[in-house]
């Protein structure tokens, strides 16, 4: 009796039985107005506007959706025993130990490294501001590697800042919405980070992978200077990451006769996908030399005085 | 003759919503069945004077927001995937529970093949056959929610 679709639509037909439109014309109607939506969003970003106001009325959403893990990590914290809390507490100490010897070194360095900087007229300054955030959500879009965090322009995160955590670079703000912000990890496809070899200072680009959470190197000879175990360090020209902060640890190195380019994976040297908090470092002034027609407005906060040359980029403020 | 109303259709995909949004990471971003969308399928099969190719691309838009990809990608294969659960729903009702899992497997699996053409579209590199694993869960999760009491078939058979 219903042997084919075709033969069964013209019952719907009647008026006391009235659907509406016929399927067909509502795909038509609905595939036409997604098509229109995609060009838009990904050719003029014209939606960007629009996507900030939709957020915030995900955001409660979301606060909902994140009960339970938050629930489930308060009992877990609250149950943990005293013997594992005096662990930490001691390893902490040790820890921050550690570091106030480093930090007490780093002061008198900043110093000279401005001092030298100065005498020798290099623009570039190291002010850095950061922020504490904690991962809402974990991009839930297999092909991407994106991260939602809880802080956003109400907090005065900007486009383009650098993600760090404790052991290097973990990505970049790429949309800011007004209580939270997207983080693409280096790891994305679309992402890349101009990156320094920390053993002999070669410069190269590495480039996410997009899958198996690597990165990789393009575009370097097959004879090139790089081994196995080799760390790669943000070289710092592009003044978006700080320089010097860890990115990768070479992984891999594959040779191919028929290629002129080496194939070099990278694993990332920060816990891309295993931490609650993450650090937002803002560049509040990046100066640079291929900008010339900036450097004509130094603005009043500007922190390096004695660099006649020196300006901040005007966006790169809030 | 109706027994659904539409506070329970749109609580029921706020509530698939949040599932989706629950924070899935590793193995169980790869295994999470699409929520919204079987919620969807169940109401075009159930109630598709309620619930059709418009709610399935409204809820396609704001899965889009959630995962912060380009706008319209879900909505797109939403759409498509509510088209042919609508044509065929007349049908549907009377095929037994196999039948009905095949079914819904085909439909999971047409949602990820257009979003997996758009996706391609747009420069990303294919996952493999790991992608289609969702569809896999989605169709245990039917299962599941059959074998727990939720009926596709008699309301709409009286209509």
């Amino acid at each position: 009796m219903f042997n084919s679709p075709q033969n069964f639509e013209p019952q719907l037909a009647p008026a006391f039985f009235a659907r509406g439109p016929s399927p067909l014309a509502r795909l038509a109607f609905f595939s036409a107005l997604s098509l229109v939506l995609m060009a838009t969003d990904s050719r003029i970003q014209y939606l960007s506007a629009a996507r900030a106001n939709l957020m915030v009325l995900l955001h409660p959403l979301q606060m909902i959706a994140n009960t339970p893990s938050q629930l489930y990590h308060f009992t877990s914290e609250y149950f943990t025993t005293h013997h594992h809390l005096l662990n930490d507490n001691q390893k902490l100490k040790q820890e921050a130990l550690i570091q106030k010897f480093a930090l007490q070194r780093l002061a008198s360095l900043e110093l000279e490294n401005t001092n030298l900087r100065s005498l020798l007229e290099a623009n570039q300054t190291l002010t850095e501001v950061s922020k504490l955030a904690e991962i809402m959500r974990v991009g839930s879009d297999p092909f991407t590697k994106k991260i939602i965090v809880n802080r956003g322009s109400n907090h005065e995160v900007i486009t383009g800042a650098a993600v760090v955590d404790a052991n290097g670079v973990i990505g970049q703000i790429t949309r800011v919405y007004p209580s939270s912000s997207e983080i693409t990890l280096i790891t994305d496809k679309s992402l890349t980070i101009p990156i320094q070899i920390e053993r002999n200072g070669l410069r190269a680009i590495a480039f996410g992978n997009g899958r198996d959470n690597t990165l990789t190197l393009p575009f370097l000879p097959a004879n090139v200077d790089i081994k196995q175990g080799d760390r790669l360090i943000t070289s710092g020209i592009d003044g978006v990451y700080p320089a010097g902060l860890a990115v990768a640890i070479v992984k891999a190195i594959k040779i191919n006769p028929d290629s002129p380019f080496a194939r070099i994976v990278c694993a990332p040297a920060g816990g891309v996908e295993n931490h609650r908090q993450v650090l937002i470092v803002n560049l509040t002034q990046s100066t640079t030399q291929d900008k010339p027609t900036k450097a004509k407005k130094p603005k009043s906060a500007n922190k390096v005085k004695n660099n006649p040359s020196s300006a901040s980029k005007p966006n790169a403020h809030n | 003759m109706r027994t659904t109303d539409l506070k329970s259709i749109y609580l029921s995909l706020l509530a698939a919503f949040i599932f989706t949004l629950l924070p899935w990471a590793g193995v169980g971003l790869l295994l999470r069945p699409d929520f919204v969308l079987l919620t969807l399928i169940f109401w075009i099969l159930r109630a598709p004077h309620q619930c059709n190719i418009g709610t399935a691309w409204f809820m396609g838009l704001w899965v889009d927001l959630a995962t912060g990809g380009i706008f319209g990608q879900y909505a797109l294969a939403y759409t498509a995937t509510s088209f042919v659960a609508v044509i065929y729903q007349r049908r549907l009702v009377l095929f037994n529970n196999m039948q009905q899992l095949v079914y819904v497997l085909a439909l999971l699996i047409i949602s990820q093949l257009v979003l997996l053409t758009l996706k391609t579209f747009a420069g990303n590199e294919s996952l493999g056959w790991v992608y289609f694993v969702p569809s896999l869960t989605g169709v245990f999760l039917w299962q599941a929610a059959i074998i727990l009491g939720l009926n596709t078939g008699k309301y709409s058979r009286s209509n």
